[in-house]
């Protein structure tokens, strides 16, 4: 084994996700030599297509893309690394098993049009919403942008923050201010309910918020999820995630960065409480004074550092993250493309089940006693409807984000619970797509537990930790809220920290701007 | 009912006819603290209670010949000590009597008793979980902390989050620097209790379920939410905050059931010079020239006043006494989005004997405190996801308090009241809150059942039965929706929220009309704060 002794790096990040790719994007712009070291054979992580049979690829484990933040596409000039941000976010369709559903899009009238099928009242109050959303998005949208406040406010440049903030709150009117607080803890169930009137246009516009948390729309603080997602989700991404993270690589390399896959950290040296190197698996060691860890902070802290490098009540507070796994994935490739009823021939990319609120709960309730439902929740994407290349001629595929499937089943994930898994998720697909079952030409199904082995996912959370109220902002702890830690040179630079998890790219930039002071 | 002829007439015997500086609508405690306050700086008050007894949710009736009951509102713990202090209470016969100890038992056989005595505790907790054992000490000290960092924000109108005024923003800045000063530890601990749930925010100490499960439903009494919902943790607080005799944390009944604490507070504003008049049910709030000029009791009596402040709740206030066409489009949507969705009921028995518990028998100091039926987290989220569906629930949360063994008054020798507070009773039946009278002897015995689980006798020594359901409070009390804190408290419904954003201040957009109840900021519970600082806003104002 070859031992570097020379310290050839100022930065190394470990984890090639979307948000690792970012910060060493960033920090390699200006001018920093850096390393980024992935555990496994391809980039990406969560971002990342996945060939799960042969010739039927997905475009990413998460497919929704919409809420990368415009800065990193800007500030990194992924656009000259073939980048496609395009303005407007995909439209889903809200399945319906007796009807139509909702296609629910980027056109405000369009969509309107959709929802005056369930409910003509509803369709005017949609206006509304938008109109609402529309006004706070731009107060919203600085959450994604900021540093989050620090704790103990002492110093001059938080305090100016702290104000700014405010007073950009206050700017949008006394009554506009005290809403967007009074909506901040309610559930999503709750708000909805104060805008709408019918139970499938309340179950279409909730389900956005429930992406891998362990809440359902009766959950308080699902209202925030809620409001972040509506504010935020703005464009879409040509290819999808892969091509995100395709760009990003060219970012990092244009600029002498150095990306080296299969190579898996097993410790993070730490010594007088700052960073020494890293050791690697194969028993590599290389010497280190910044490291940006983008995997999950429980993961950063409890495994990789080894003895009391932490406070007590520090280690306790990172024992205590709560995140624990409630997706699931299931892939299905097809040798047909998939129809759903009432809309053949429409292209849709993007579907989601739960037509009632109670439906969704439901599907919540039993995850809570350590079981999946009979119908769960399906947030389907259908790559092949852009990528056709992602499976051969005339074939799709079809990825699909199972939620309220608990990380800690009761009965243990072994073959017969993942078969069922996968066969209940079919029968509720069939359900909308009728004749689905028969066209399979092959089936992966990834448990939260698969999810935690493949890609590092402590428990299994593809958000490496609740988006809940309190574990936003202040995340994961409130002395690492602000990306650097109590070890010296160790930052976090995932979704794990501000402003959390899904495809934003967002802790990876705010983590670069704290590293590049240092 | 002798007591409250003492100090307060029906209506008829005497019609008031002159004219009042202000009148109270609503004889709860709160409305009798605010009339104290008035009175007591001068000011000529009339109180108007629509039922025969004082006391609204805290009130104590004679329900079966010989059994007096706190029909509603069983244990006293959050009244603010400086309300005793400032209106004499304790001369006007405040009294409660602590109670030391929970009692919990399992259904395996097992209980546990949590008492006064530290030592005693710590090992009774120690026999399913020594790290808890040790824990706990630390976990009271840091509840003891947040509860005085919190007591300043009930003690003082709600904060304007929106002020541009200087004064505002001191206290703004006043609020920012008692955060500041907080230890490190102290901040995490109240940025956590401020948003997670109660069983998460309890798992940051201990481990066992049978300790978490009990002390979490402090986080959901009277709200329509699970031990595991966001939010609770802070309701947790809430029933933490009570302090009797200064010490926090502890709970206690009032002599002669809860209704000896209205009594007090209607002796102390009697003293002042109140005038309270009972029957008297005031149908509207008159508006001359869209101001509040004084009210019509059932009859068509109009009485004059100045002010009129209601101690009833916003629904009640505004929809039926003023009338929507009266008030502002917004205002009245806010209103309407306000949720009172009660989810408590109440069981009340009277005994020939004491109950028997299985785990624990006999007599002993644990039938003297309260005894929880909450076994476990499951249980109590079983118990609500009933709920979620508008049912009540199969196996609900019981939190059960004997007060003749503390107060002998109450019961006739020999024999006992047993009163039990009941969740989850969703007011919204999915058959609709109507139907809750049909319902209502089926919520009796599942919870004479859930009970007998635990001691099989009970069935066999229960004389009366008295159920009161969300939909009785709602039709005896006036409680909207049998909300038990005149509207949920929940985050989105506290401090500057409550009740419309932008009118916590106990005053209305109505002129002249004031709030005093449960509604207004701090909320419920039997603590006498909304009353004591509405009484106290409208003095400095005039």
């Amino acid at each position: 084994m070859n031992s570097s002794t020379s310290n050839a790096y100022d930065v190394i990040v470990i984890g090639a996700g979307h948000n690792g790719l970012t910060t060493a994007a960033l920090l390699a712009r200006q001018g920093r030599n850096v390393l980024v070291l992935e555990r496994r054979s391809t980039i990406g992580g969560l971002a990342a297509g996945e060939e799960f049979h042969a010739g039927y690829q997905t475009d990413g484990v998460l497919h929704d893309s919409g809420q990368v933040r415009a800065r990193v596409v800007k500030s990194l000039d992924l656009k000259s690394h073939g980048l496609e941000l395009l303005q407007g976010r995909p439209s889903f369709l809200a399945l319906d098993p007796r009807d139509r559903g909702m296609l629910l899009g980027n056109k405000e009238r369009r969509t309107a049009n959709e929802i005056n099928f369930y409910s003509p009242e509803d369709a005017r109050q949609y206006h509304r919403y938008r109109k609402f959303i529309r006004q706070v998005a731009g107060v919203v949208n600085r959450i994604f942008d900021e540093l989050p406040p620090a704790m103990d406010s002492s110093d001059g440049r938080t305090l100016w923050d702290l104000f700014k903030t405010g007073f950009a709150l206050r700017r949008l009117g006394k009554t506009t201010m005290l809403e967007l607080m009074r909506i901040a803890p309610m559930s999503a169930a709750d708000w909805l309910n104060e805008w709408f009137e019918n139970s499938h246009v309340k179950a279409a516009l909730a389900g956005a918020c429930l992406t891998g948390t362990f809440a359902g729309p009766w959950s308080p603080g699902t209202a925030f999820n809620l409001l972040l997602w509506e504010c935020s989700a703005k464009y879409s991404i040509k290819g999808g995630p892969r091509s995100l993270i395709a760009a990003l690589e060219k970012a990092v390399q244009s600029r002498g960065g150095e990306i080296r896959t299969n190579a898996e950290v097993s410790e993070i040296q730490v010594s007088g409480g700052q960073i020494k190197g890293l050791l690697l698996k194969d028993g590599e060691h290389i010497q280190a004074s910044i490291v940006a860890a983008s995997c999950d902070p429980r993961h950063t802290f409890l495994d990789l550092i080894q003895g009391n490098q932490l406070e007590n009540w520090q280690e306790h507070r990172m024992q205590h993250i709560r995140g624990t796994g409630t997706t699931a994935k299931v892939n299905l490739a097809l040798g047909t493309q998939l129809e759903f009823i009432g809309r053949s021939g429409e292209k849709i990319a993007f579907a989601r089940t739960g037509c009632h609120l109670d439906h969704i709960e439901k599907a919540f309730d039993v995850c809570k006693y350590g079981r999946f439902s009979a119908e769960p929740i399906l947030d389907i994407h259908i790559p092949t409807v852009s990528s056709p290349d992602l499976a051969p001629p005339g074939h799709s595929v079809v990825s699909i984000l199972v939620h309220f499937v608990p990380y800690g089943l009761k009965s243990q994930w072994d073959q017969d619970q993942i078969e069922k898994l996968g066969d209940t998720v079919v029968a509720a697909l069939e359900q909308y797509a009728p004749g689905v079952t028969d066209a399979i030409v092959a089936r992966e199904v990834v448990t939260p537990v698969d999810l935690e082995k493949r890609y590092g996912l402590v428990q299994g959370h593809i958000l490496h930790g609740e988006h809940a109220l309190d574990q936003l902002i202040l995340r994961p702890t409130p002395e690492c809220a602000r990306y650097h830690t109590p070890i010296k040179g160790l930052y976090l630079c995932g979704s794990g920290s501000h402003p959390g998890g899904g495809i934003t790219c967002g802790p990876g930039v705010l983590a670069a701007s704290v590293i590049a002071q240092a | 009912m002798s007591q409250v002829t003492q100090i307060a007439q029906p209506f008829n015997s005497h019609i008031p006819t002159e004219s009042y500086d202000a009148i109270v609508v609503g004889g709860g405690h709160n409305g009798l603290v605010c009339a104290a306050y008035l009175a007591k700086a001068g000011k000529k008050v009339l109180v108007l209670e629509s039922r025969h007894i004082l006391g609204g949710a805290a009130a104590s009736d004679e329900i079966f010949p010989g059994f007096t009951f706190s029909v509603y509102s069983y244990v006293v713990s959050l009244f603010r000590p400086h309300i005793v202090r400032e209106l004499d209470l304790t001369r006007h016969g405040y009294q409660v009597i602590p109670l030391e100890c929970t009692f919990t038992p399992f259904p395996d056989g097992e209980s546990m008793t949590r008492c006064g005595d530290p030592e005693a505790t710590r090992r009774e907790i120690a026999r399913f979980s020594p790290t808890d054992a040790e824990v706990a000490p630390r976990f009271s000290l840091a509840m003891t902390q947040m509860a005085s960092f919190i007591k300043h924000l009930i003690d003082s109108p709600a904060p304007d989050l929106t002020a541009l005024r200087i004064s505002e923003v001191a206290k703004l800045l006043g609020l920012g620097r008692r955060f500041k000063a907080l230890a490190d530890g102290g901040k995490y601990v109240f940025t956590k209790l401020m948003t997670m749930s109660a069983v998460e925010f309890l798992n940051l100490w201990f481990e066992s379920d049978r300790l978490v499960g009990p002390m979490s439903v402090s986080g959901i009494i009277g709200t329509f939410l699970g031990v595991r919902s966001p939010g609770t943790a802070y309701v947790l607080l809430h029933h933490y905050m009570g302090e009797i005799d200064g010490a926090f944390r502890s709970w206690g009944f009032s002599k002669g059931g809860t209704g000896g604490v209205s009594l007090a507070c209607a002796r102390a504003a009697r003293s002042f010079g109140a005038d309270i008049r009972t029957q008297a049910a005031v149908e509207k709030i008159i508006l001359r020239a869209g101001k509040a000029a004084g009210v019509v009791v059932r009859g068509g009596h109009e009485i004059k006043s100045k002010t009129v402040i209601s101690a009833v709740d916003a629904h009640q206030t505004f929809f039926k006494m003023i009338g929507a066409q009266h008030l502002d489009a917004d205002f009245v949507q806010q209103l309407k989005r306000f949720k009172y969705r009660g989810s408590s009921a109440k069981v009340n028995l009277a005994v020939d004997r004491l109950p028997d518990f299985g785990c624990k028998p006999g007599d002993g100091p644990h039938l003297r405190g309260d005894i929880t039926i909450a076994p476990g987290v499951e249980y109590l989220e079983k118990a609500y996801d009933d709920a979620k569906y508008g049912n009540f629930s199969e196996r609900p949360f019981l939190d059960i308090v004997i007060p003749s063994l503390t107060d002998p008054t109450v019961a006739p020798p020999g024999k006992h009241v047993i009163s039990i507070f009941v969740q989850y009773a969703p007011y919204h039946l999915k058959e609709g809150p109507e139907q809750w009278p049909a319902k209502r002897e089926a919520l009796g015995d599942t919870v004479v059942d859930t009970l007998a689980e635990y001691c099989p006798d009970i069935k066999d020594s229960i004389l009366h039965r008295q159920v009161v359901t969300p939909w009785d409070l709602e039709q005896d009390v006036g409680l909207t929706e049998g909300n038990i804190f005149q509207g949920e408290l929940s985050l989105e419904q506290l401090g500057p929220f409550r009740p419309v954003s932008g009118w916590s201040r106990y005053q209305t957009p109505i002129d002249h009309l004031w709030m005093c109840g449960s509604c207004v900021h701090p909320g419920g519970g039997i603590m006498g704060a909304p009353g004591e600082l509405a009484a106290k806003t409208l003095l400095k104002s005039s």
